[in-house]
């Protein structure tokens, strides 16, 4: 047997896996997708792109876009300018305590979305522990939840653990000896990082951005328990036409449609990082 | 004239003791060399003058004036890295103006005396090149010409060669010496290797456990070692053990001839092997030792000899521009010999 041979066999237990769970699911609904649903709400099995017409001439649809695209960029963009400073000092501590405070950074993922969102919710609510402190203090209180605001808090917290470690794999090579260099020729510890430090962690930022962006568009308990039903965004919406309204082939055309829009963004951000590094 | 004087300094890992009160002085232009095996100290020594690390007790002066509680970047003080620590997303010329900007020289003369500096050290043709694409030797050249376009009070080099293959280590090694000449900048070298630190240095402090073994010349440093461990480290030697009695030393029933020895006591004998002749029928010296041929190393200018006497193994070299030694062969006896003031000796 090649090495080329074994290393297919190697991959094949995946590959299997993906196929099965992934790649055919898909394919139902890409078909799915093509089928229409008539004035009555009947699945009509057909091969059209009328679903697709549709919803495409849907003012909503572009709604639901924009506010899903916002939304998880904000998100992403949150999550990562928190992350930073505690992945940098992860990162560089020579503490006794550094895996501990990793653990503790990462964290979150140890316990459930559902579990998540109800802890927020004792702290976020109208009566919760936010509010009742603002309350205290003679502050007006804020709705914090089931809406726009909640799910902002909710998934930035929820997409913050992978940015760390997406950004502690990236400070791998990281060479403290460069910083030091930059401090005998001159440079000001703020200077050093902004110069040496921080240009060199741009493309752990970038996929730390990229990796919290795909989680929180595609997030679907945060928005739909922290929201309220008063947040629509595409996971939303997909499961509203799939378990709510049943139709079916709006479902997998916009998830089709996700899932295309997703790998634009995917492809666009692979090319401008290439062409940042070149 | 004095320009960088260290004065005593400390410091300690976790209660373990690194540098153990060093000081020393090094004259404007000069450079010295910090040698010594890993773990001496001689890298903690450096990183405390350049400010990376404070010193737990101590002073450092640069022209009389106390730079100790000065943070690195108000101390302009150029340094070497051992790996060089080059910015990698910075192309050459950008990596030597570099300095030059943080110490808010305008922008053309920067690009100017970046350009100066990188033709100092033969680069001109590579300003425009990433470290990446530059080979080890290159990137030497550049570290260097950084440390050197601030124009620094003080030049320190860690290790600076140590990363390089030993052609370009020796060549790189005459070249960095004749540019530090040319700029005049006071240096301090850290280094294991002690044929860098006779090359290189004005003067050379031999340190061990955190302290300063002896500080001298290269030629006294070799010649005139103070204490066993320089001898050990520094060159190559035979090494034995006797009593000192009656004016020579007593030694596997040999006498041994010294200058100096004390009446009695115990001592500690080294011979340097390029001061040991091999006598051939009929020549006599001070000191004479038959022996048996152990084993021949052919090193190109040299045959390195190991001779078996009663005294232990002793290391000889032998000269091969005259193809002699190839009728030498192992289990052969051999006499050696060398002057009563070759023979270096401390009191045990």
């Amino acid at each position: 047997m090649s090495r080329r041979q074994a290393g297919w066999l190697l991959c094949l237990p995946a590959l299997a896996l993906l196929t099965l769970a992934f790649l055919w699911p898909m394919a139902i609904l890409a078909r799915m997708s093509l089928n229409e649903t008539s004035e009555s709400g009947m699945l009509v099995e057909t091969v059209s792109t009328a679903t697709y017409v549709k919803l495409a001439e849907d003012a909503f649809t572009w709604q639901v876009t924009r506010d899903s695209l916002v939304l998880s960029a904000g998100c992403a963009t949150s999550a990562l300018l928190l992350a930073y400073p505690m992945a940098l000092f992860l990162f560089r501590t020579r503490s006794r305590w550094r895996n501990l405070l990793a653990i503790a950074a990462i964290a979150p993922l140890l316990v459930s979305g559902t579990g998540r969102v109800i802890g927020w919710l004792a702290i976020l609510g109208d009566g919760g522990m936010v509010n009742a402190a603002l309350h205290a203090i003679g502050l007006p209180t804020q709705h914090l939840i089931n809406n726009w605001t909640g799910v902002r808090i909710g998934l930035t917290e929820s997409v913050m653990p992978y940015t760390v470690l997406a950004l502690l794999a990236g400070f791998g090579r990281l060479d403290p000896r460069l910083e030091e260099a930059a401090a005998t020729l001159g440079a000001r510890p703020l200077r050093a990082f902004w110069r040496v430090t921080f240009p060199l962690t741009l493309p752990a930022v970038s996929a730390g951005w990229l990796l919290a962006f795909v989680l929180a568009i595609s997030a679907f308990v945060t928005p739909h328990l922290m929201g309220g039903g008063r947040v629509f965004v595409l996971a939303t919406e997909i499961y509203d036409a799939a378990t709510q309204t049943l139709d079916w082939p709006a479902a997998a055309a916009l998830s089709i449609y996700a899932l295309v829009l997703l790998l634009v963004l995917m492809l666009a951000h692979g090319t401008l990082s290439r062409r940042a590094a070149a | 004239m004095t320009h960088l004087v260290l004065e005593g300094l400390t410091r300690a890992y976790g209660g373990r003791p690194v540098v153990q009160g060093v000081s020393l002085s090094v004259e404007r232009g000069s450079l010295l060399a910090l040698l010594g095996p890993s773990g001496c100290g001689k890298t903690t020594t450096l990183r405390m003058v350049a400010g990376l690390e404070a010193p737990d007790a101590g002073r450092i002066l640069v022209e009389g004036r106390d730079v100790t509680p000065l943070a690195p970047h108000r101390r302009r003080m150029g340094v070497v890295f051992q790996s060089y620590a080059l910015f990698p997303h910075m192309t050459a010329a950008a990596n030597v103006a570099f300095g030059l900007e943080m110490h808010g020289v305008p922008r053309g003369e920067r690009v100017r005396r970046a350009a100066e500096a990188l033709t100092l050290v033969g680069l001109a043709d590579h300003a425009q090149k990433r470290p990446r694409q530059l080979s080890g030797g290159q990137q030497q050249r550049v570290a260097l010409a950084r440390a050197l376009a601030i124009e620094p009070d003080v030049l320190l080099l860690d290790e600076p060669l140590s990363a390089l293959d030993a052609k370009l280590r020796e060549e790189l090694r005459s070249e960095m010496r004749a540019i530090q000449q040319r700029v005049g900048a006071t240096s301090v070298f850290v280094t294991h290797d002690q044929a860098e630190a006779l090359a290189m240095a004005d003067m050379v402090a031999v340190m061990d456990q955190g302290r300063i073994a002896q500080l001298g010349t290269p030629e006294d440093v070799f010649e005139r070692p103070r204490t066993p461990f320089v001898a050990t480290f520094v060159g190559r030697s035979a090494r034995f053990a006797g009593q000192a009695e009656g004016g020579a030393v007593r030694a596997g029933g040999m006498a041994i001839h010294a200058a100096g020895l004390p009446a009695t006591g115990a001592v500690e004998v080294f011979v340097r092997p390029h001061r040991i002749r091999v006598l051939a029928d009929g020549d006599t010296a001070e000191n004479a030792l038959d022996g048996t041929i152990a084993a021949i190393d052919y090193t190109g200018e040299v045959a390195q000899l190991q001779v078996d006497t009663p005294v232990g193994r002793v290391p000889v070299d032998v000269a091969t521009a005259d193809g002699a030694w190839r009728a030498r062969q192992p289990g052969q006896p051999i006499r050696l010999g060398w002057r009563a003031t070759d023979t270096i000796w401390f009191a045990a």
